[in-house]
């Protein structure tokens, strides 16, 4: 009975299962996120590989498995006879309390390896204010969180993802940063990490495109705020580039998607449908970074699917890309996905969609089995604004929109917003009230007798200036405007159907100043971690007098960073980097932003 | 349609899985066993079935139970190959029964005792735990504070309580082995039993197991007959 399940359990954790560890468990909140046999997950024997990778999410378990590029690299690894790779995500709070008190090293999910004994640690930068987390990461691990203090035997520690456009913050941090896409590279850097020598990898790491190895660069800051230049010291190229896959149709993808127990933030089959974006908007860093827009076919995603819903058994499918809707065989895809997998009682999503009738008669043919809102992103209030944005939505397409989503039953909507843009005046601001009240006025006559019903989500985001991007050099607005400019629509927009939301202005501030930082900014994050700084994107955790207090100690301070106007003749630290996005074409674009309109 | 009652075991590598996510795993497994579920009507389908009293984060289970409806008839033997292929480490059928007749839903609702064997790390001789066993069951009543719980209120355990024993179990642990009473008209808590003799019923320190669930006592008129019931009471030892 009992002592069955005991000699039940040795099998599954690779014989390191240990009491220490579940009396963990047991004092923690959700112990589910660290556990290690979710359905389709991967245990390969360790002494038949040539290098072990243990993939890093710095978020919590729930955040990080709804992350695809992870379980993307995961199976392009354990798909490979060489190679293995196992997940690790951030200890919540209480978890770390716990490994700290017993003094157990932070350690994989499917084998519990501790991350000091792997080849090669592969952490993703998804956002800038996760970036505490990285450091605590290794850190638990048993890892040196510098690079400059790792020696042989420790793990290579390499980082990707959208963050990796500007590696600086996390340069000192990380032995290699894969700038771009990763399904390709990947293997390149587990042959790397299989060499078992620290100086021959980082030889071999330069040499591989896209990688870019920091100790092989330094970094000449040029007065204060975001300038400076980052120059190679040897034979290291001097601008990296960024890798991008060609063909998404031939790339490889997992239909065999891990199932977690946990409730994860989207637990349910991802297709990616494409990748990349056609449009043009200014401020969007990853409509920039990952260019050219790329499909994958009708046929393709429908055996994908086919496979991804008997593996996994997941009742629902999410179409990914960033304008799922500009698919050019969307309404094809939607039918026959329909058709084939209605019956069967799994429903289709489209997490993103365009404000304009089409799109919203799309998402009414597939999403009647569970109807949610719908989202919008106007971005700004008045159609001055929006063209400085190059956002390309008119009021029109948003009321046809709107019109079309309230006569197929939908009642809530949802509206995203930025303040604090470029060229922004008063008028555009008062212009978001105006625009959503029009907008509520429209909805009650429209929804008639069901005018009750009638939701409107608003989101005020502060806009933060990326890399990469034609507003790089643009200034974010001071937190004392951006919270003035908050108060004024929440004392314009009141209207018990009309649900306003904003993001904490001296968060944004943090984002843009880490965003557009560079190795300084790091060392502001090592004392921010070193001060307890974790889950910053968490509003729980997040501390901005430690962070104030960060910065005071480096001797910087936030508002250069975030706050500073660039210049066209500025050298910014991320300069090395390539992304595929002429300097000439941002800074025409920042130029036509700003004629006057 | 046909109507099955499954019993499983919960095993070690799902002990840290909660009730709710569990049953999330199931409906996944037959999904990814394609079997003719039934499904219930309205806005959001899911599979028809029920579970059995929910086990406390951290147990184990050796005889726990769950119902399912499919719209064609399978043998047990066929729906259980089935299910065993999709179902992880941990999660495994032990039998499975069809239900004579059609009932629109099996709910479990009758059930009312369930058996433990508890391992508890403690200093204590067993002569000692066995002489505050007999002092607890000797007692007229045993009115503990319920905390956790709003408002806070005052239970007496005494009559939860059926049988309680206790076995050697290698150095510095103890088995104890208990019947309470459970399900909706108020149980005790094997974690209750383990404080009331004095042992450390801190999460390290113990190992709950649930090895039967059954129906004893009174059972309300109108359910069932009891000799269904009684079937998913046995133990397998």
């Amino acid at each position: 009975m009992c002592e069955e399940d005991a000699t039940a359990a040795a099998f599954l954790v690779g014989g390191k299962q240990d009491l220490a560890f579940d009396t963990l468990l047991a004092r923690v909140a959700k112990p589910a996120r660290y556990t290690n046999a979710e359905w389709n997950a991967v245990h390969k024997d360790h002494g038949r590989v040539r290098a072990c990778v243990a993939l890093a999410y710095p978020d919590v378990y729930e955040v990080g498995m709804s992350h695809l590029g992870l379980q993307i690299l995961y199976h392009v690894l354990n798909s490979h006879p060489d190679f293995l790779a196992e997940r690790v995500f951030s200890p919540w709070p209480d978890m770390e309390d716990q490994l700290r008190a017993a003094g157990l090293p932070l350690a994989t999910l499917e084998s519990r390896t501790p991350l000091r004994e792997f080849d090669a640690v592969g952490v993703t930068l998804p956002y800038e204010l996760t970036y505490t987390n990285v450091l605590n990461l290794l850190a638990l691990g048993g890892i040196p969180v510098r690079a400059a203090d790792r020696k042989q035997g420790d793990p290579l520690v390499i980082g990707g993802g959208i963050g990796a456009v500007n590696p600086e913050p996390m340069a000192e941090y990380f032995d290699a940063i894969l700038i771009g896409e990763g399904e390709e590279a990947i293997l390149e850097l587990a042959e790397a990490a299989a060499l078992k020598d620290r100086e021959a990898a980082l030889d071999r790491l330069t040499q591989i495109a896209g990688v870019y190895v920091p100790s092989r660069y330094e970094y000449a800051p040029q007065g204060v705020g975001p300038r400076g230049v980052v120059r190679p010291c040897g034979d290291a190229p001097p601008r990296i580039g960024r890798r991008i896959v060609d063909d998404l149709e031939r790339a490889p993808f997992p239909t065999r998607q891990i199932v977690p127990y946990l409730e994860t933030v989207h637990a349910r089959v991802t297709l990616e449908i494409m990748r990349g974006c056609a449009r043009g908007c200014r401020f969007c860093q990853a409509g920039s970074v990952y260019r050219p827009r790329r499909e994958r076919s009708v046929e393709t995603l429908l055996r994908q699917a086919e496979e991804a819903v008997v593996a996994t058994g997941f009742d629902e499918i999410s179409l990914l890309g960033f304008t799922s809707v500009d698919h050019p065989q969307i309404e094809e895809l939607v039918s026959r996905l329909g058709r084939r997998f209605g019956p069967e009682g799994v429903g289709v999503a489209l997490p993103s969609l365009r404000a304009d009738a089409f799109s919203v008669a799309l998402a009414g043919k597939i999403q009647e089995v569970r109807k949610s809102g719908l989202t919008f992103a106007p971005e700004a209030g008045t159609q001055r604004l929006r063209d400085v944005l190059r956002k390309e939505m008119t009021e029109d397409d948003l009321f046809a929109a709107a019109e079309a989503a309230f006569s197929s039953g939908w009642t809530r909507l949802k509206l995203y917003f930025m303040i604090g843009l470029p060229t922004e005046t008063e008028e555009d601001v008062a212009g978001i009230a105006d625009l959503v009240r029009r907008l509520a006025a429209f909805g009650r006559g429209a929804l008639g007798p069901k005018r009750g019903r009638l939701q409107l989500g608003v989101s005020l985001a502060c806009f933060v200036p990326k890399p990469h991007t034609p507003f790089q050099w643009a200034p974010q607005d001071s937190s004392e405007n951006l919270e003035a400019k908050q108060r004024l629509l929440q004392q314009t927009l009141r209207d018990r159907q009309v649900k306003l939301s904003w993001t904490d202005p001296r968060v944004s501030a943090l984002e843009a100043a880490i965003s557009r930082g560079d190795r300084r900014v790091g060392r502001v994050i090592e004392l921010a971690w070193q001060r307890g700084a974790r889950f910053d994107a968490w509003g729980e955790h997040y501390d901005f007098p430690r962070w104030q207090q960060a910065f005071a100690d480096a001797e910087l301070n936030v508002q250069d960073y975030a706050n500073a106007a660039l210049l066209p003749g500025d050298p910014f630290p991320w300069d090395h980097v390539d992304c595929g996005m002429a300097v000439e074409v941002l800074k025409r674009e920042a130029a036509r932003a700003m004629e006057p309109r | 349609m046909a109507q099955y009652i499954c019993r499983y075991r919960k095993g070690e590598p799902l002990r840290w899985i909660g009730h709710l996510d569990l049953k999330r795993t199931l409906e996944r497994a037959l999904r990814r066993a394609r079997l003719p579920l039934e499904l219930t009507q309205g806005h959001n389908p899911h599979p028809k079935m029920s579970f059995g009293p929910p086990l406390p984060l951290g147990a184990t289970g050796e005889a726990e139970v769950f119902s399912l409806h499919l719209t064609e008839p399978l043998t047990a033997e066929a729906l259980t190959e089935r299910l065993r292929a999709q179902l992880p480490a941990g999660f495994d059928i032990t039998d499975v029964w069809t239900v004579p007749g059609y009932k629109k839903r099996e709910t479990f609702g009758d059930i009312n005792v369930a058996d433990y064997r508890v391992v508890v790390a403690t200093e204590l001789s067993l002569a000692e735990i066995h002489a505050r066993g007999r002092d607890l069951l000797a007692r007229e009543e045993i009115i503990v504070e319920r905390g956790g719980e709003r408002p806070e209120r005052a239970v007496d355990l005494r009559p939860m309580i059926l049988t309680l024993w206790a076995e050697a179990r290698g150095e510095d642990e103890v088995e104890l082995i208990m019947k309470l009473r459970t399900g909706s008209h108020g149980g005790a808590r094997p974690q209750e039993v383990v404080t009331l003799l004095g042992l450390d019923p801190s999460d390290g320190a113990l190992r709950i197991c649930r090895t039967a669930l059954g129906v004893e006592g009174e059972v309300p008129p109108e359910r069932p007959k009891p000799g269904l019931h009684r079937r998913w009471t046995r133990t397998r030892r």
